[in-house]
Protein backbone atom coordinates (compact mmCIF):
# COMPACT_ATOMS: atom_id res chain seq x y z
CA UNK A 1 0.00 0.00 0.00
CA UNK A 2 1.10 3.48 -0.99
CA UNK A 3 -0.37 6.43 1.19
CA UNK A 4 0.36 10.54 0.07
CA UNK A 5 -0.31 13.03 2.48
CA UNK A 6 -0.09 16.78 2.13
CA UNK A 7 0.35 18.79 5.39
CA UNK A 8 1.13 22.34 4.45
CA UNK A 9 1.67 24.63 7.85
CA UNK A 10 1.81 28.21 7.87
CA UNK A 11 -1.11 28.93 9.99
CA UNK A 12 -2.62 28.15 13.35
CA UNK A 13 -5.24 25.32 11.91
CA UNK A 14 -2.19 24.35 9.57
CA UNK A 15 -0.03 23.60 12.30
CA UNK A 16 -2.32 21.42 13.90
CA UNK A 17 -2.91 19.54 11.12
CA UNK A 18 0.53 19.04 10.38
CA UNK A 19 1.07 17.41 13.60
CA UNK A 20 -1.62 15.47 13.67
CA UNK A 21 -1.56 14.11 10.16
CA UNK A 22 2.26 13.33 11.37
CA UNK A 23 0.44 10.61 13.84
CA UNK A 24 -0.82 8.90 10.31
CA UNK A 25 2.23 8.97 9.15
CA UNK A 26 3.58 6.72 11.92
CA UNK A 27 0.76 4.85 12.08
CA UNK A 28 1.19 4.01 8.43
CA UNK A 29 5.11 3.00 8.73
CA UNK A 30 4.57 0.89 11.46
CA UNK A 31 2.33 -1.05 9.23
CA UNK A 32 4.84 -1.15 6.99
CA UNK A 33 2.65 1.26 4.44
CA UNK A 34 5.25 3.32 2.61
CA UNK A 35 4.24 6.97 2.59
CA UNK A 36 5.25 10.20 0.47
CA UNK A 37 5.06 13.01 2.80
CA UNK A 38 4.41 16.21 0.87
CA UNK A 39 4.97 18.26 3.83
CA UNK A 40 5.02 22.51 4.42
CA UNK A 41 7.35 24.04 1.18
CA UNK A 42 6.75 20.20 -0.96
CA UNK A 43 2.73 20.65 -0.41
CA UNK A 44 2.24 22.17 -3.85
CA UNK A 45 0.30 21.56 -7.07
CA UNK A 46 3.42 20.48 -8.93
CA UNK A 47 4.39 17.78 -6.72
CA UNK A 48 1.16 16.58 -6.00
CA UNK A 49 0.34 16.25 -10.00
CA UNK A 50 3.66 14.57 -10.33
CA UNK A 51 3.56 12.00 -7.55
CA UNK A 52 -0.38 11.05 -8.63
CA UNK A 53 0.87 10.75 -12.17
CA UNK A 54 3.96 8.63 -11.80
CA UNK A 55 2.99 6.85 -8.70
CA UNK A 56 0.96 3.80 -7.82
CA UNK A 57 -0.58 5.61 -4.84
CA UNK A 58 -3.31 3.81 -3.17
CA UNK A 59 -4.75 7.20 -0.64
CA UNK A 60 -4.81 10.42 -0.73
CA UNK A 61 -4.87 12.39 2.17
CA UNK A 62 -5.16 16.13 2.04
CA UNK A 63 -4.91 18.25 4.85
CA UNK A 64 -5.25 21.99 4.52
CA UNK A 65 -7.74 25.23 3.68
CA UNK A 66 -10.31 24.63 1.32
CA UNK A 67 -13.43 25.47 -0.24
CA UNK A 68 -16.28 23.81 -2.56
CA UNK A 69 -14.23 23.72 -5.51
CA UNK A 70 -10.57 23.50 -4.03
CA UNK A 71 -8.07 22.29 -1.68
CA UNK A 72 -5.00 24.57 -0.89
CA UNK A 73 -1.34 23.53 0.16
CA UNK A 74 1.45 25.77 1.50
CA UNK A 75 0.94 29.18 2.20
CA UNK A 76 -3.11 28.83 0.59
CA UNK A 77 -1.94 27.75 -2.99
CA UNK A 78 -4.14 25.79 -4.50
CA UNK A 79 -3.12 21.67 -5.27
CA UNK A 80 -6.09 20.26 -6.25
CA UNK A 81 -9.48 21.88 -7.84
CA UNK A 82 -12.29 21.47 -9.97
CA UNK A 83 -10.61 20.21 -13.54
CA UNK A 84 -7.63 20.22 -12.10
CA UNK A 85 -5.80 17.79 -11.18
CA UNK A 86 -9.12 15.18 -9.93
CA UNK A 87 -9.11 12.96 -13.16
CA UNK A 88 -5.45 12.23 -10.95
CA UNK A 89 -7.28 10.10 -8.34
CA UNK A 90 -9.14 7.61 -10.41
CA UNK A 91 -8.96 4.32 -8.93
CA UNK A 92 -7.73 6.09 -5.45
CA UNK A 93 -8.89 6.63 -2.11
CA UNK A 94 -9.29 10.01 -0.64
CA UNK A 95 -10.07 11.82 2.60
CA UNK A 96 -9.27 15.58 2.43
CA UNK A 97 -9.53 17.39 5.94
CA UNK A 98 -10.51 21.09 4.74
CA UNK A 99 -13.18 23.33 4.94
CA UNK A 100 -16.33 22.44 2.37
CA UNK A 101 -14.63 20.49 -0.65
CA UNK A 102 -17.28 17.86 -0.04
CA UNK A 103 -19.57 19.80 -1.48
CA UNK A 104 -18.49 20.37 -5.44
CA UNK A 105 -14.94 18.96 -5.49
CA UNK A 106 -15.81 15.57 -3.78
CA UNK A 107 -18.75 15.08 -6.15
CA UNK A 108 -16.17 15.92 -9.18
CA UNK A 109 -13.37 13.67 -8.23
CA UNK A 110 -15.85 10.42 -7.93
CA UNK A 111 -17.04 11.37 -11.49
CA UNK A 112 -13.47 10.96 -12.48
CA UNK A 113 -13.26 7.53 -11.05
CA UNK A 114 -12.43 7.45 -7.75
CA UNK A 115 -12.65 4.58 -5.44
CA UNK A 116 -14.10 6.99 -2.38
CA UNK A 117 -14.09 10.11 -0.97
CA UNK A 118 -14.29 11.41 2.31
CA UNK A 119 -14.64 15.71 3.04
CA UNK A 120 -16.27 18.57 4.65
CA UNK A 121 -19.43 20.49 3.52
CA UNK A 122 -19.50 22.75 6.22
CA UNK A 123 -16.18 24.49 7.79
CA UNK A 124 -14.39 21.87 9.58
CA UNK A 125 -14.19 23.45 13.14
CA UNK A 126 -11.73 22.44 16.08
CA UNK A 127 -10.82 24.68 19.34
CA UNK A 128 -7.57 24.74 20.60
CA UNK A 129 -5.96 25.86 23.85
CA UNK A 130 -3.86 29.03 23.48
CA UNK A 131 -1.34 27.34 26.59
CA UNK A 132 -0.88 24.51 24.20
CA UNK A 133 -0.07 25.95 20.99
CA UNK A 134 3.50 24.71 20.62
CA UNK A 135 2.27 21.31 21.55
CA UNK A 136 -0.69 20.24 19.41
CA UNK A 137 -0.52 16.65 20.35
CA UNK A 138 -1.03 17.59 23.97
CA UNK A 139 -3.64 19.67 23.06
CA UNK A 140 -6.25 18.09 25.07
CA UNK A 141 -9.62 20.06 23.85
CA UNK A 142 -8.27 20.02 20.41
CA UNK A 143 -7.51 15.94 20.68
CA UNK A 144 -11.36 15.03 20.77
CA UNK A 145 -12.36 16.40 17.47
CA UNK A 146 -9.18 15.99 15.84
CA UNK A 147 -8.85 12.31 16.87
CA UNK A 148 -12.57 11.54 15.32
CA UNK A 149 -11.60 12.75 12.64
CA UNK A 150 -8.01 10.93 12.25
CA UNK A 151 -9.97 8.15 12.83
CA UNK A 152 -10.47 8.05 9.01
CA UNK A 153 -6.94 8.19 8.11
CA UNK A 154 -5.91 5.24 10.66
CA UNK A 155 -8.77 3.12 9.21
CA UNK A 156 -7.87 3.27 5.39
CA UNK A 157 -4.37 2.87 6.18
CA UNK A 158 -5.57 -0.38 7.40
CA UNK A 159 -7.27 -1.33 4.28
CA UNK A 160 -10.64 -0.19 5.14
CA UNK A 161 -12.93 1.42 2.52
CA UNK A 162 -13.91 4.66 2.38
CA UNK A 163 -17.01 3.96 3.55
CA UNK A 164 -15.91 1.82 6.26
CA UNK A 165 -13.47 4.51 7.44
CA UNK A 166 -16.47 7.00 7.67
CA UNK A 167 -18.74 4.74 9.69
CA UNK A 168 -15.54 4.13 12.49
CA UNK A 169 -14.75 8.10 12.15
CA UNK A 170 -18.39 8.75 12.96
CA UNK A 171 -18.86 6.00 15.83
CA UNK A 172 -15.74 7.60 17.08
CA UNK A 173 -17.70 10.90 17.14
CA UNK A 174 -20.57 8.81 18.70
CA UNK A 175 -18.52 7.54 21.59
CA UNK A 176 -16.87 11.12 22.27
CA UNK A 177 -19.94 12.65 22.51
CA UNK A 178 -21.13 10.09 25.10
CA UNK A 179 -18.21 10.51 26.84
CA UNK A 180 -18.22 14.42 27.21
CA UNK A 181 -22.37 14.78 27.48
CA UNK A 182 -21.67 12.29 30.89
CA UNK A 183 -22.85 14.54 33.80
CA UNK A 184 -18.87 14.15 35.63
CA UNK A 185 -17.61 15.85 32.46
CA UNK A 186 -15.78 18.87 32.16
CA UNK A 187 -15.77 20.97 28.96
CA UNK A 188 -19.26 19.96 27.50
CA UNK A 189 -18.82 23.01 25.13
CA UNK A 190 -16.79 20.81 22.77
CA UNK A 191 -20.18 18.89 22.32
CA UNK A 192 -21.61 21.44 19.76
CA UNK A 193 -18.05 21.39 17.50
CA UNK A 194 -18.02 17.75 17.54
CA UNK A 195 -21.73 17.18 16.58
CA UNK A 196 -20.71 19.89 13.67
CA UNK A 197 -17.76 17.97 12.49
CA UNK A 198 -19.63 14.90 12.96
CA UNK A 199 -22.76 16.15 10.54
CA UNK A 200 -20.62 17.90 7.92
CA UNK A 201 -18.32 14.64 7.40
CA UNK A 202 -19.96 13.10 4.05
CA UNK A 203 -18.76 9.86 2.23
CA UNK A 204 -19.36 9.20 -1.25
CA UNK A 205 -18.18 5.24 -2.87
CA UNK B 1 -26.35 26.59 1.43
CA UNK B 2 -24.66 29.55 1.90
CA UNK B 3 -26.76 32.07 0.02
CA UNK B 4 -29.27 30.79 2.46
CA UNK B 5 -27.31 31.43 5.28
CA UNK B 6 -26.51 34.86 4.34
CA UNK B 7 -29.90 35.94 3.54
CA UNK B 8 -31.13 34.48 7.14
CA UNK B 9 -31.02 36.69 10.20
CA UNK B 10 -31.77 35.96 13.77
CA UNK B 11 -33.76 37.22 16.59
CA UNK B 12 -32.85 38.78 19.73
CA UNK B 13 -33.69 35.81 21.68
CA UNK B 14 -31.48 33.38 19.46
CA UNK B 15 -28.25 36.33 19.69
CA UNK B 16 -28.57 35.95 23.52
CA UNK B 17 -29.05 32.44 23.57
CA UNK B 18 -25.94 31.85 21.74
CA UNK B 19 -23.59 34.64 23.20
CA UNK B 20 -24.43 33.18 26.89
CA UNK B 21 -23.65 29.53 25.72
CA UNK B 22 -20.57 30.49 24.22
CA UNK B 23 -19.90 32.77 27.60
CA UNK B 24 -19.38 29.74 29.31
CA UNK B 25 -16.45 28.73 27.34
CA UNK B 26 -13.01 29.25 29.39
CA UNK B 27 -10.70 32.50 27.69
CA UNK B 28 -7.57 30.33 27.26
CA UNK B 29 -9.61 28.49 24.51
CA UNK B 30 -9.67 29.75 20.83
CA UNK B 31 -11.49 28.24 18.06
CA UNK B 32 -9.95 27.23 14.54
CA UNK B 33 -12.78 28.23 11.53
CA UNK B 34 -11.14 26.82 8.43
CA UNK B 35 -9.95 29.36 6.22
CA UNK B 36 -11.15 32.44 8.26
CA UNK B 37 -8.31 31.49 10.93
CA UNK B 38 -8.67 31.07 15.09
CA UNK B 39 -11.00 33.61 17.24
CA UNK B 40 -11.33 33.91 20.45
CA UNK B 41 -14.29 33.78 22.33
CA UNK B 42 -14.89 37.52 22.16
CA UNK B 43 -13.72 37.74 18.83
CA UNK B 44 -16.72 34.85 18.10
CA UNK B 45 -19.54 36.79 20.42
CA UNK B 46 -18.67 39.88 18.19
CA UNK B 47 -18.87 38.24 15.27
CA UNK B 48 -22.56 36.49 16.48
CA UNK B 49 -23.92 40.05 18.06
CA UNK B 50 -22.80 41.40 14.22
CA UNK B 51 -24.41 38.31 12.20
CA UNK B 52 -21.37 38.14 9.59
CA UNK B 53 -20.60 34.77 8.32
CA UNK B 54 -18.98 33.95 10.69
CA UNK B 55 -21.56 34.57 13.34
CA UNK B 56 -23.93 32.79 11.82
CA UNK B 57 -21.38 29.41 11.60
CA UNK B 58 -21.65 29.97 15.30
CA UNK B 59 -25.42 30.56 15.50
CA UNK B 60 -26.21 27.22 13.27
CA UNK B 61 -23.26 25.18 15.45
CA UNK B 62 -25.09 26.19 18.53
CA UNK B 63 -28.67 25.54 17.36
CA UNK B 64 -27.80 22.38 15.56
CA UNK B 65 -26.66 20.39 19.11
CA UNK B 66 -29.52 21.73 20.70
CA UNK B 67 -32.22 20.93 18.35
CA UNK B 68 -29.64 17.08 18.92
CA UNK B 69 -31.05 17.67 22.53
CA UNK B 70 -34.78 18.14 22.01
CA UNK B 71 -34.43 20.89 24.72
CA UNK B 72 -36.10 23.10 22.35
CA UNK B 73 -38.32 22.39 19.80
CA UNK B 74 -37.12 22.47 16.05
CA UNK B 75 -40.24 24.33 15.23
CA UNK B 76 -39.76 26.80 17.63
CA UNK B 77 -36.19 28.04 16.41
CA UNK B 78 -37.00 27.91 13.02
CA UNK B 79 -39.89 30.18 13.74
CA UNK B 80 -37.56 32.52 15.83
CA UNK B 81 -34.77 32.62 12.48
CA UNK B 82 -36.98 36.02 11.75
CA UNK B 83 -36.36 37.61 8.01
CA UNK B 84 -35.96 41.17 9.77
Amino acid sequence: MLLLLTRPRYDTPTHYLFYWAGLLIDEAKSKGVKVIDLDKNKATQKKLHSYLAKQPIDIVILNGHGNREAVAGQDNDIILSVGNGTDLLKNRTIFVRACDAGVILGKEIMTKGAKGFIGYIQPFMFPIDKDSFNKPLEDQLAAPVLDCSNQVGLSLIKGKSAEEANKDSLNKYTETIDQYSSSQATNSFLLPILLWNMTSQVCYQ
Amino acid sequence: MEVENEEQTFSEDIINLVIARLDTIPSNVELSVGNEGSFSIDDLIERVKKQDEIGKKMIEMQLAYLRSLGKLPTQELQNAASAN
